[in-house]
């Protein structure tokens, strides 16, 4: 059996755990996969997840599991795997998981693989391929030693919407699990608010950014109104947000938030270097410029020389047909 | 009788004077020993021009810096005649009566008319005047002095008049010595210290402006962590400081209205020191918002008149933050991107490829290229500086000049030396070396500025030492007897900080300007003494509005845009970066062109 140990916080699931879904189902190939959810009030975050194409959802529910403690979800998991006795252990390879799943393998006595970006069949053995020399070479990893094997996902290798979701509900079962909160030792502070960062860029699939090219504040609701169609974050280049028009938290550049979405869109940014650094990790990125020599064409898949006066709402109404 | 109460006021006094220098001696002396007399040749003539004739003093400050040059003068004059007196009041010897100490008194009387003008000029400017860099308040220390010294003159004008044995002539005569008795004991713990550390202080100080020696990592050094982790000079600086703001005013973060002033962390290391605090973390001492505010631009270390060198302090405070982890976020990017990418910006290398393959460089090879073209991480990857290069090159390619570049280069390491990260400088500058030795270059060309300054100079302390300009100045002597189009355009420059405060080359990039038909009008802080565009220093990633104050980029962009020219042509990647981004803020359409560009701009219309 394979268990997928999903992650959510204040009772929302983290996308990624989809992914790890996914991952496990590849892994599977036809022995049960099980999903396992950790923490209090876990109703609706298991139902979501009871979605999916599952043999079951596994809650464990205790009142040490809120708010989350790396020595809580150690002792928690510990007690709830070994009941299960699966062959791998599946998590999604987000901060949460670096921090409290080298303390559960090693507190279990078991190998760990860390982000795995894909998983292989040679020779009959499973491989899980992973990167190495900050991600110049890739290594293809076989476990070796009892199981359960704990295998973190790498975010973004696979795809939320590949998971198999199946037509009828798989069965929730309330995992009890002894814990004792005088095992956990730390005592969280209230999560790190950045500023008060309303928006948080950085975890924008879709961004659509404006710079001076856009010319008068009047003019930024035809930006968001392409960012509404897009269903993507707005977000603006320095002289946008120093001028006012739009607020400081929406900056992206050395001075602002460094974002890494799927797809940037840069609406009349001519882009300057301290621009590009701070968005040169998007996947896709594409430029509408009037200027054919501006900077932003060197790191731009997709460029537009031209009016985005024209090109925007005709995208706009495009997007919305 | 009198000669008795002059023995004991006299060692009364001295006593007192000796008493206080001893507890600075006794700081310096506990203090690693960092006093260097590399270069005699040098330091003797500084000496002479600095101190002796009080070229540092004077340049910024022409009438106050004279007022204080005949004080001085006036000072040094009457050590004769003060000696005499106390000789003859001590009843050592009684020289008062000669021939020569009547034509000495003679000599020194229109000094002593001078000093006195000096000094009254002075005393009206501290106590009415008030220039912003003498402090909020008036110091009355000060005025006491300054009083002291024109009682003391006018004593002594009055000795013509008195006759020595009338009352009248012996409270005069009396006035004069105590006055000079009680200015020896409010010497070490004021200001006025530095009439005796000063020519000290200035002979120590280092020849090479911004010397930052290298970290030791054999014997462990990481840096300035505590106040006993201060180096001997820069104790003897705490306690030369006169205050007179100089390193203050000329500060662009201080100018931006941001929390840093030179002049404050100096006399906080002095009050750090003397309150025994040898434990205290200098980020303590200074506030580490202070200490990451320095462009490292020079202007504070360049200005002081009395030999203080701040670089050495604010950097290696950083190397002791850094080393124990403090450094500010944003430099954390900044060295992942130095550690993994080689550059600042955390871009892959094949861009710097693409560029060479556009450009249709060569690889530098020793038996076909005069001079090897260094491109810097700028040149490597930003659009708008490899037009620039681009520009270069074709003027090189115009004059025959055949040039190659490395196959590879990585960071020169200056933001990393700047910013405290010394292992990571010495990690790059190592390979640097490496490289650069095995491509045989003797020549190197680069527009970068931070370049020729970290190659240059920073190399040489790695044993490594080559010939590196600035393409102002390669250019300049490569066009000369050209003439380019006269045209008439006005433009103003912006002096680079490491270009002329740190090379000294100003007259180069104007040659070339008005050479190629431009009317340059000079913005304030020009030259020797540019006003920084906020870039250096590794600030070039921390250029944030929040901060308090303006940001210093667009400080400059202001005294630029009130030259009222329409063009500003700039000569370093990292200040037309900045400056343009301040434009973008302004809202402005000034036009930026790198000198480079401009030139070949010209030299392609004739």
């Amino acid at each position: 059996m394979i268990l997928c140990i999903a992650e959510q916080r204040g009772g929302k699931l983290n996308r990624a755990s989809w992914e790890t879904v996914a991952a496990a189902q590849q892994l599977a190939a036809g022995q049960p996969v099980t999903v396992m959810v950790a923490g209090t009030n876990l109703q609706s975050v298991a139902a979501e997840l009871a979605a999916g194409q599952v043999q079951e959802v596994i809650t464990v529910e205790n009142a040490a599991l809120e708010p989350y403690t790396p020595d809580g979800y150690t002792a928690a998991l510990k007690s709830a795997i070994e009941q299960m006795s699966p062959a791998f252990v599946l998590l999604p390879h987000t901060y949460q998981t670096r921090d409290f799943a080298p303390k559960l393998a090693a507190r279990m006595n078991r190998a760990i693989l860390t982000d795995v970006t894909a998983i292989k069949q040679a020779g009959g053995e499973t491989a899980f391929v992973r990167p190495m020399f900050q991600g110049k070479l890739t290594a293809d990893v076989v476990p070796q030693g009892p199981s359960p094997h704990f295998v973190t996902i790498q975010i973004g290798a696979y795809r939320a919407d590949q998971a198999a979701r199946s037509s009828s509900a798989a069965p929730i079962r309330a995992l009890p699990v002894t814990l004792n909160a005088t095992e956990v030792r730390q005592k969280p502070e209230p999560p790190f608010q950045e500023a008060r960062q309303a928006v948080d860029l950085s975890q924008a699939e879709r961004i659509v950014s404006v710079g001076r090219g856009i010319k008068e504040q009047a003019n930024i609701p035809i930006a968001q109104k392409l960012a509404e169609a897009l269903g993507a974050e707005l977000a603006a280049s320095r002289p946008i947000c120093d001028a006012g028009w739009l607020p400081m938290e929406r900056q992206v550049g050395s001075s602002g938030q460094t974002v890494a979405p799927k797809l940037y869109l840069a609406l009349g940014i001519s882009g300057a270097i301290q621009h590009l650094v701070g968005m040169k990790g998007s996947s896709v990125i594409v430029a509408i410029n009037k200027d054919p020599d501006a900077p932003i064409f060197e790191v731009a898949d997709f460029g537009i020389v031209g009016d985005l006066f024209e090109i925007v709402p005709a995208l706009t109404n495009a997007l919305k047909e | 009788m009198s000669t008795i109460i002059l023995w004991l006021l006299v060692l009364l006094f001295a006593g007192a004077f000796a008493a206080q220098v001893a507890t600075r001696v006794r700081l310096i002396a506990a203090a690693p020993n960092t006093f260097s007399v590399d270069d005699l040749g040098a330091r003797g003539r500084r000496f002479l021009v600095d101190v002796v004739f009080q070229r540092q003093t004077i340049a910024e400050r022409p009438a106050a810096g004279l007022a204080h040059a005949f004080v001085f003068w006036g000072f040094v004059a009457f050590g004769g005649y003060t000696v005499t007196e106390f000789l003859h009041g001590l009843g050592i010897a009684d020289l008062t009566g000669t021939r020569w100490f009547y034509t000495y008194r003679l000599v020194l009387t229109p000094l002593a008319i001078a000093v006195l003008a000096g000094i009254v000029f002075l005393l009206i400017r501290r106590a009415f005047v008030r220039p912003v860099a003498l402090g909020d308040h008036v110091s009355l220390e000060s005025i006491a002095i300054g009083l002291f010294i024109s009682t003391l003159m006018i004593t002594f004008l009055l000795s013509w008049r008195l006759d020595e044995s009338s009352l009248a002539g012996r409270i005069n005569w009396w006035t004069h010595l105590l006055v000079i008795l009680a200015f020896l004991a409010l010497i070490p713990a004021s200001k006025h210290f530095h009439l005796v550390l000063s020519p000290i202080t200035v002979f120590l100080k280092s020849i090479e402006l911004g010397r930052v020696p290298n970290l030791d990592f054999e014997k462990e050094q990481v840096g300035l962590e505590t106040v006993k982790d201060l180096g001997s000079k820069a104790v003897l600086d705490a306690f030369t400081c006169v205050e007179c703001g100089r390193c203050q005013v000329n500060c662009p973060a201080w100018g931006a209205g941001k929390a840093l002033n030179p002049k404050k962390v100096i006399l906080q290391t002095q009050d750090a020191l003397l309150a025994g605090k040898r434990e205290t973390k200098l980020g303590e001492i200074y506030s580490e918002e202070v200490l990451w505010q320095c462009t490292t631009c020079g202007a504070c270390e360049n200005q002081c008149p009395v030999g203080i060198e701040h670089l050495p302090l604010i950097i290696g405070s950083r190397r002791g933050l850094v080393s124990n982890g403090d450094a500010p976020e944003y430099l954390g990017g900044v060295y992942n991107h130095l550690e993994r990418r080689g550059n600042i910006w955390g871009l892959s290398y094949d861009q710097r490829q693409k560029f060479v393959e556009s450009a249709a460089l060569e690889t530098f090879d020793p038996a076909r290229h005069d001079v090897l073209i260094w491109l810097g991480c700028a040149g490597a990857f930003e659009a708008d500086f490899q037009k620039s290069l681009r520009s270069l090159f074709e003027i090189l390619r115009g004059r025959g000049v055949r040039f190659g570049v490395l196959s590879k280069e990585r960071c020169n390491g200056d933001p990393a030396k700047r910013t405290g990260n010394e292992y990571m400088f010495q990690e790059l500058a190592n390979g640097n070396i490496e490289d650069l030795k095995a491509a045989g270059a003797k020549k190197i060309v680069t527009s970068c500025p931070h370049c020729v300054k970290t190659i240059g100079a920073d190399y040489r302390h790695f044993g490594y030492q080559v010939e590196i300009v600035h393409s102002a100045v390669f250019v300049e002597e490569l066009t000369r007897g050209l003439l380019g189009a006269a045209a008439g355009e006005t433009v103003t420059y912006h002096d680079p900080c490491y270009l002329a405060r740190y090379g000294g080359k100003v007259d180069e990039p104007r040659e070339l300007l008005s050479r190629f038909g431009a009317a340059v009008r000079e913005p304030i802080r020009n030259r020797e003494n540019p006003y920084c565009c906020g870039a250096g220093g590794g600030l070039l990633f921390a250029d944030k509005e929040e901060e308090p104050g303006s940001r210093i980029s667009d400080v400059r962009f202001t005294q630029l845009r009130e030259t009222g020219a329409s063009t500003v042509v700039t000569a370093c990647p990292f200040c037309s970066i900045m400056l343009k981004g301040a434009q973008s803020t302004a809202g402005t359409d000034l036009q930026f062109v790198d000198l480079m560009t401009f030139v070949n701009g010209r030299l392609s219309k004739s």
